[in-house]
């Protein structure tokens, strides 16, 4: 009977327990329904919503390359910075503690705000202004240096903290500064800056992890790092010294004569190389808004103009070439000389003098270099000018092309074909005429000019710019002969104020008169170029002055060229040869000195 | 299990039920009866007992290695952002030296320099050739007053604008002894350059936006 009831019992237990055990499988049946609709199916992408919650992504800035000079002296770098910002919803008055007693002290807001000011040497209305408000974010200060930023931050005031960035640094300041370039806010502008931007500014990296409800990495999670790739080095064929020498000089020289511009550039005329391209005035990559607007650019590269004298050595150089002259040649030179019509005259009333080709060269007269330059037909001396580098444009990687108008001759007016043997009627930049001198000088090769010598890589790796082999113009017999008749220039012509004691010099001046903005020629520029030394050519320094006051007869700008080419001599450890001049004699018959 | 199901059954009937009531032999009749199901009983009890002194154990064990990992992290997270500062300390002091050094290296900086030390530009050098023993040049004195021109403007000084006011005093008493005329002037007239920098703290800057301190003191441990 017991077990009878036992059974009975257990059934109606085992009854309940079905019931029981039916309900908890519903649910779990339900709860795995919904899990698997939550997590498998996942409609409403809750999954990705949540990946995407707690994933970060830090941008790694790649670091901007340096701009180096010749010698590797950093003209350019990036610097740490900070910015000073303020959550102004949080200032308020605060307490610390008192440095020499150690006791607590409330500090107001306002002596708060009057040690900031001492800090940042700004006025306590202007930082007031900026610290005191609503707004959660405003920026007190921008680019301090770590050592001013942590000043700031020691005086307590709450809310102020230091954002760091980075910033371009210029240590030599407005040295270069017009090669160099500058950057805007929102990126480079000007210069090997802007020029060689993609080299400079490498690659940014990435860094993907995901971070927990706290904003701590979850360490098993996502981690993905993509490096940042740095950006190169630039390094320059200038060289900063020399740079900053000439730069000194030309400046001295363009105030002296209150010119409109001077420039000075250095050339090393048997690669190519730009040592320096300096201006009367700078632009300082840290503050180009205060510089002239002219001044931000190279001028050797942004200006052109007529080129005066110093042409006449393109035109001697054809005739030698092309076998139509010899430098001893002999001429009965006055100083006016009717030709097709046109009158040409020499700037000095000079006796009708028997000279040499050399010593017309030397004395640069425009009647003389008429009756040499008109031996060549016209399209040839175009062909010859174009050979040289004339008539186009000019690219030496820094974005602007340096400007030469030279028209052909079909186009030429009934005085053209006259004026262009003598560096009128066609405009070059410093940069051309120092291509052309280059090639006349280097032993008649063409070889391109540079200004950008390599690239560097983060880890020191090298890539030198390639350089395209020269082109030969004239023959090395004519670049021989040239060099004797530059040196003529400075020996006995006008050019006597450029040599330097101790070495062989030589060169040519030129004064051109300057075309106005209404037409007309309204100004002058005097320029001289020479070479040294002599004995083996290596070195080519150039000289301009534009639009110079007063009278033409009293300018003189051999004096800078003496400067700078005496500075590169012996900085570049030229050992001076005291070697007898080579010149060609200026005037046929015993007596060398005439009057001018 | 039909042991302890019992006293849930229905109303107690027959001698089961009267058995559990009535106390002395019966009861005993009755204990010796159900004594199998119940013997099982201070066995389970005692592997219990030991069961549940493990959980407890390994709880305790558990609670403490998470709780020494925590401190242990928490301990390195302090090693590790006074370890950052004085990174960022030595960081920071390094490119301060070294934009100094740029900075005095630059030819204006040189060129003052120089000039503080009394120095002129060169007049004309001469050269002796050793070969032949010949003398290629004249030599000239230098013009003591032939002092290089300034046109080119000095670079600024990196962070010039926090820089203490020139003291006259302190200039004359850093000017080296024994030079008259340009090299003294030049001394009263510049500021000695690289006058910041000189004090770079090693001290720990608490460089932290609000947003990296998330309410605290220190950083939550990240990469940077």
């Amino acid at each position: 009977m017991a077990a009878a009831q036992k059974k009975r019992a257990e059934r109606v237990l085992s009854f309940r327990m079905r019931i029981g055990l039916t309900l908890i499988l519903v649910m779990l049946l339900l709860l795995g329904g919904r899990l698997f609709h939550v997590q498998g199916l996942d409609p409403a992408g809750n999954a990705e919503a949540a990946v995407s919650e707690r994933l970060r992504s830090v941008p790694l800035p790649a670091h901007r390359g340096d701009i180096l000079d010749s010698e590797g002296r950093v003209l350019a770098t990036s610097v740490n910075r900070y910015d000073l910002v303020v959550d102004q919803a949080v200032v308020e008055d605060f307490e610390r503690s008192d440095e020499a007693t150690g006791l607590r002290e409330e500090v107001t807001v306002r002596t708060g705000i009057a040690e900031l000011g001492e800090v940042l040497d700004r006025s306590t209305e202007e930082l007031t202004e900026r610290i005191v408000g609503e707004s959660r974010y405003s920026v007190v200060a921008r680019s301090l240096t770590p050592e001013q930023s942590e000043q700031a931050l020691e005086i307590g005031l709450p809310g102020l903290y230091a954002e760091p960035v980075s910033e371009r640094s210029y240590p030599s300041g407005a040295v270069a500064g017009s090669i160099i370039g500058f950057m805007g806010a929102d990126g480079p502008l000007e210069g090997i800056e802007a020029a060689q931007d993609e080299a400079l500014s490498g690659i940014d990296g990435e860094r993907i992890y995901e971070v927990g409800g706290d904003g701590v990495r979850i360490p098993v999670a996502t981690y993905e790092e993509l490096p940042a790739e740095d950006g190169q080095d630039v390094r320059l064929t200038v060289d900063q010294d020399l740079q900053w020498f000439a730069q000194e000089s030309i400046a001295k020289k363009a105030n002296q004569y209150n010119a409109a511009w001077g420039n000075a550039t250095v050339l090393d005329l048997t690669t190519g190389e730009i040592l320096a391209m300096a201006d009367s005035e700078t632009v300082d990559p840290a503050e180009p808004g205060e510089t002239d607007e002219l001044f931000r650019r190279p001028l050797a590269l942004t200006q052109d103009f007529e080129p005066g004298s110093t042409g006449k050595a393109i035109t001697f150089a054809m005739a030698l070439e092309e076998g139509t002259l010899n430098p001893t040649d002999g001429f009965t030179v006055d100083n006016r000389y009717e030709v097709d019509g046109q009158t040409i005259s020499d700037a000095t009333r000079h006796p009708t003098l028997d000279m040499t080709a050399a010593g017309i060269f030397a004395r640069s007269y425009n009647t003389g270099t008429v009756m040499i330059g008109g031996e060549i037909p016209e399209e040839t001396r175009y062909d010859y000018m174009r050979r040289v580098g004339l008539g186009e444009p000019l690219d030496i990687g820094l974005g602007t092309e340096a400007n030469s108008v030279l028209r052909p001759p079909e186009e030429w007016d009934a005085r053209q074909h006259l004026t262009t043997q003598f560096g009128q009627g066609y405009t070059t930049s410093v940069l051309h005429n120092l291509q052309a001198f280059q090639t006349m000088t280097n032993g008649g090769v063409d070889v391109p000019l540079r200004l950008i010598d390599a690239y560097v890589d983060a880890d020191g790796t090298e890539h030198p710019v390639q350089t395209e082999p020269g082109e030969r113009v004239f023959s090395e017999e004519t670049s021989e002969e040239m060099l004797r008749m530059f040196e003529g220039v400075v020996d006995y012509g006008t050019g006597t104020e450029a040599a330097v004691s101790g070495y062989r010099v030589g060169g040519k001046s030129g004064i051109a008169e300057a075309a106005g903005a209404g037409g007309g020629f309204d100004g002058h520029t005097q320029s001289f170029i020479g070479m040294a030394p002599l004995d083996d050519p290596q070195y080519l320094v150039s000289v301009t002055v534009h639009r110079p006051e007063g009278y033409w007869r009293d300018w003189e700008v051999t004096d800078t060229f003496r400067e700078i080419m005496s500075y590169v001599l012996s900085s570049y450890d030229q050992a001076p040869s005291g070697a007898k001049s080579d010149a060609y004699d200026g005037f046929e018959g015993e007596n060398q000195d005439q009057p001018w | 299990m039909s042991a302890e199901a019992q006293p849930l059954a229905p109303a107690p009937r027959g001698p089961l039920a009267r058995s559990r009531s009535i106390p002395g032999g019966a009861e005993d009749a009755a204990s010796a009866r159900t004594s199998p199901m119940l013997r099982a009983l201070p066995k389970l009890r005692q592997r219990q007992k030991g069961l549940i002194g493990g959980i407890i154990a390994l709880l305790a064990l558990a609670l403490t290695i998470v709780l020494a990992v925590n401190i242990h992290m928490a301990n390195s997270q302090y090693t590790v952002v006074e370890l950052q500062n004085q990174h960022l300390a030595l960081v920071q002091s390094n490119q301060a030296l070294t934009e100094e050094v740029q900075h005095l290296q630059s030819p204006q900086a040189l060129s003052n320099t120089a000039v503080g030390l009394g120095m002129v530009m060169p007049a004309e050098a001469a050269a002796l050739e050793l070969s032949d023993g010949e003398v290629i040049g004249t030599a000239e004195a230098a013009d003591s007053g032939d002092r290089p021109s300034s046109f080119v403007a000095a670079p600024a000084v990196p962070g010039a604008d926090a820089a203490a006011p020139l003291n006259v005093s302190e200039s004359v008493t850093g000017a080296p002894s024994g030079i008259l005329g340009a090299g003294a002037l030049n001394t009263l007239i510049e500021t000695p350059s690289g006058q910041n920098g000189q004090e770079t703290s090693a001290g720990t800057q608490d460089q932290f936006s609000p947003t990296e301190l998330n309410g605290g003191t220190i950083p939550a441990p990240s990469f940077d």
